[in-house]
């Protein structure tokens, strides 16, 4: 770890402004508008509220948000020469990747403290270990979305391609059951999308697996959710990293 | 043909950098209808230490590969690279070797200064971080984004990021690419001031002219191979000869034709216009003999380009289109240039 390169990462990624406040602002608005002013906001569910599952969805979303774009603006300067300029230095690979992580997760922590902040204020109830897991698995499971924003950033080679990321974490998050709670046909196949076992993850110290319409999803569901995605994130990036490295 | 000049060691008996039998093959993309590119093919080359020597070829001669395999950017596919006797990921890592790379390869919102503080914190030690700086010419433009800067300053920083371990070998990539003339003349005034004091360099670039005017030796290839190397001014005669033509009248110009073709060195002799266009390895007794007893006037001497030398050389093109266009604008030694105009 270079501490003097991490910050100087972080100073730079920090410096848009207009793509900091989308991922930090948009998911504390949303919660605002879909968990701390609905009616139902104060029912309990499980070790907690309707709005704490609110807050939870709304975080993870924001979470997603942040890695997914450093994930994808990782892949594009890499291709862009910066991979080259850093092949001429010490650096390893491998210490490139621990401080991208790590920036990754700085920046993924804002949106959820943010929320979470909100959380608190605008009655968002649970018990403390619901807070505190719920919060931690918010955080490690964006990871799992910097490999996707690698793998598109990779495959597309294009700033574009990594901006039109940001939209499909929107799509994947109405079929993940994050931003409306789905039932039946829709509900089972949300089951099979990238978002819904990483939210459901976050809200299992909350909910416990229970569903709005009243099922119940035991641990593994998630969690085989979680590590197919993954697989098939990691998989296609190492595809395409490996393919970007012969020139033609 | 080769006269390889003998490289010097230094006390470790290890050259700066060594070559054996270097090959890269590309595979082609699953699906498309490529066959397999061979863009090193078979090259040996030693480089002694303190030695400028400038690797010389047209586009898609194999340089950038040639060149990644000896920073390490890239694996042969077979043969071997050594850097000062190591493998030159080692080199690397210990300082020793560092490169400028072709355009791009900067993020473009960090500023100058936080470029050089960024590439300076990956190194154990480095030379002071403003020094460093203030050495480029950079010291004005320090606060500002590399997104800003025009892009001879930005080769200026890539230059500074290059000098930042000190190290014993400088590899640059046709660094001079893409730049206006005044911009070009500035890099390499920057380069024989920083990079002459028994740092072994070596250079890409498929202007006749740069390789000319900074390097001791020539290494040019072409399709993946060394055709020649020896001393720059041993390849350019060889590479070239000389072209001398001067204005003669047309009842003399048949005897004078005779006569020229009777000298030794002279390779072709036309007419063209009222002119004689004699090619010729020894041009000053082409010269003599055309502005004395054949009654010659205006006469002229030129060089040859990189064109020229490559058939020259090796008896065919340089092939690929790319050749001998070089990108914005900048002329390559295309068709002759004067060199001299005698006495």
């Amino acid at each position: 770890m270079n501490a003097t390169f991490t910050l100087l990462e972080m100073r730079r990624i920090t410096r848009d402004w207009s793509g900091m406040f989308f991922t930090a602002v948009l998911p504390a608005f949303f919660y605002l508008i879909f968990g701390a002013t609905v009616d139902a906001k104060g029912e309990s569910i499980g070790n907690g509220n309707v709005a704490m599952y609110v807050m939870i969805s709304m975080a993870a979303y924001g979470a997603v948000t942040a890695t997914t774009s450093i994930g994808g603006q990782a892949a594009l300067e890499r291709q862009q020469g910066w991979g080259r300029q850093l092949g001429l230095t010490p650096l390893p690979d491998s210490s490139y990747i621990a401080m991208k992580a790590l920036i990754a997760m700085t920046v993924a922590a804002v949106p959820i403290l943010l929320t979470y902040a909100l959380g608190v204020a605008t009655g968002a109830r649970g018990t403390a270990s619901a807070w505190l897991l719920s919060g931690l698995l918010c955080l490690v499971g964006s990871a799992v979305f910097a490999v996707y924003g690698l793998l598109i950033g990779t495959a597309f080679r294009s700033e574009a391609a990594v901006g039109a990321t940001s939209g499909t974490m929107v799509i994947f998050a109405f079929l993940g059951n994050l931003f409306i709670p789905l039932s039946g046909v829709l509900l089972t196949i949300a089951k099979f999308t990238p978002l819904y076992g990483y939210a459901a993850l976050a809200r299992y110290p909350l909910t416990e697996g229970y569903l709005t319409d009243g099922s119940q999803d035991p641990l593994w569901v998630p969690v085989l959710n979680v590590v197919a995605w993954l697989t098939v994130f990691g998989l296609g990036a190492v595809h395409f990293v490996r393919r970007g490295r012969e020139r033609q | 043909m080769h006269t390889t000049p003998s490289p010097t060691a230094d006390s470790s008996g290890e050259p700066a950098i060594e070559l054996r039998d270097l090959v890269k093959t590309f595979q082609p993309l699953r699906g498309s209808t490529d066959t397999v590119v061979t863009a090193v093919d078979g090259i040996d080359l030693t480089v002694g230490h303190g030695e400028v020597v400038a690797f010389l070829g047209p586009n898609g001669a194999g340089k950038t590969t040639t060149l990644d395999m000896v920073l390490g950017l890239t694996e042969p596919t077979s043969g071997t690279a050594r850097v000062f006797g190591r493998p030159p990921r080692s080199a690397v890592i210990g300082g020793h070797v560092s490169a400028v790379l072709q355009t791009g390869g900067l993020l473009r919102d960090l500023t100058m200064r936080e470029t050089v503080r960024m590439i300076a914190s990956t190194y154990a030690a480095t030379a002071p971080v403003d020094e460093v700086i203030d050495r480029a010419g950079l010291a004005a433009l320090s606060g500002r984004r590399v997104s800003k800067c025009s892009g001879g300053e930005q080769q200026r920083l890539r230059f500074a990021l290059a000098l930042l371990p000190d190290p014993r070998l400088l590899v640059l990539d046709e660094p001079t690419a893409g730049m206006d003339v005044t911009a070009r003349h500035e890099f390499w005034q920057t380069m024989h001031a920083d990079a002459s004091a028994g740092r072994t360099v070596l250079f890409a670039t498929h202007y006749l002219e740069e390789a000319d005017a900074f390097a001791h030796r020539i290494v040019l290839v072409a399709g993946g191979r060394v055709v020649a190397d020896g001393p720059t001014a041993e390849i350019r005669s060889r590479a070239s000869g000389r072209t001398v033509t001067a204005v003669v009248s047309d009842d003399a110009a048949a005897p004078a034709t005779a006569a020229l073709l009777r000298l030794p060195g002279v390779t072709d002799v036309k007419r063209r216009g009222e002119r004689l266009v004699v090619t010729a390895s020894d041009s000053d007794a082409v010269a003599r003999l055309l502005l004395g007893e054949l009654g010659g006037r205006d006469l002229e001497i030129t060089t040859a380009g990189l064109e020229e030398a490559f058939m020259a050389l090796t008896g065919r093109s340089p092939g690929e289109p790319s050749a001998g266009s070089p990108p914005d604008g900048i002329p390559a030694r295309r068709g002759a240039v004067p060199a001299e105009v005698v006495r």
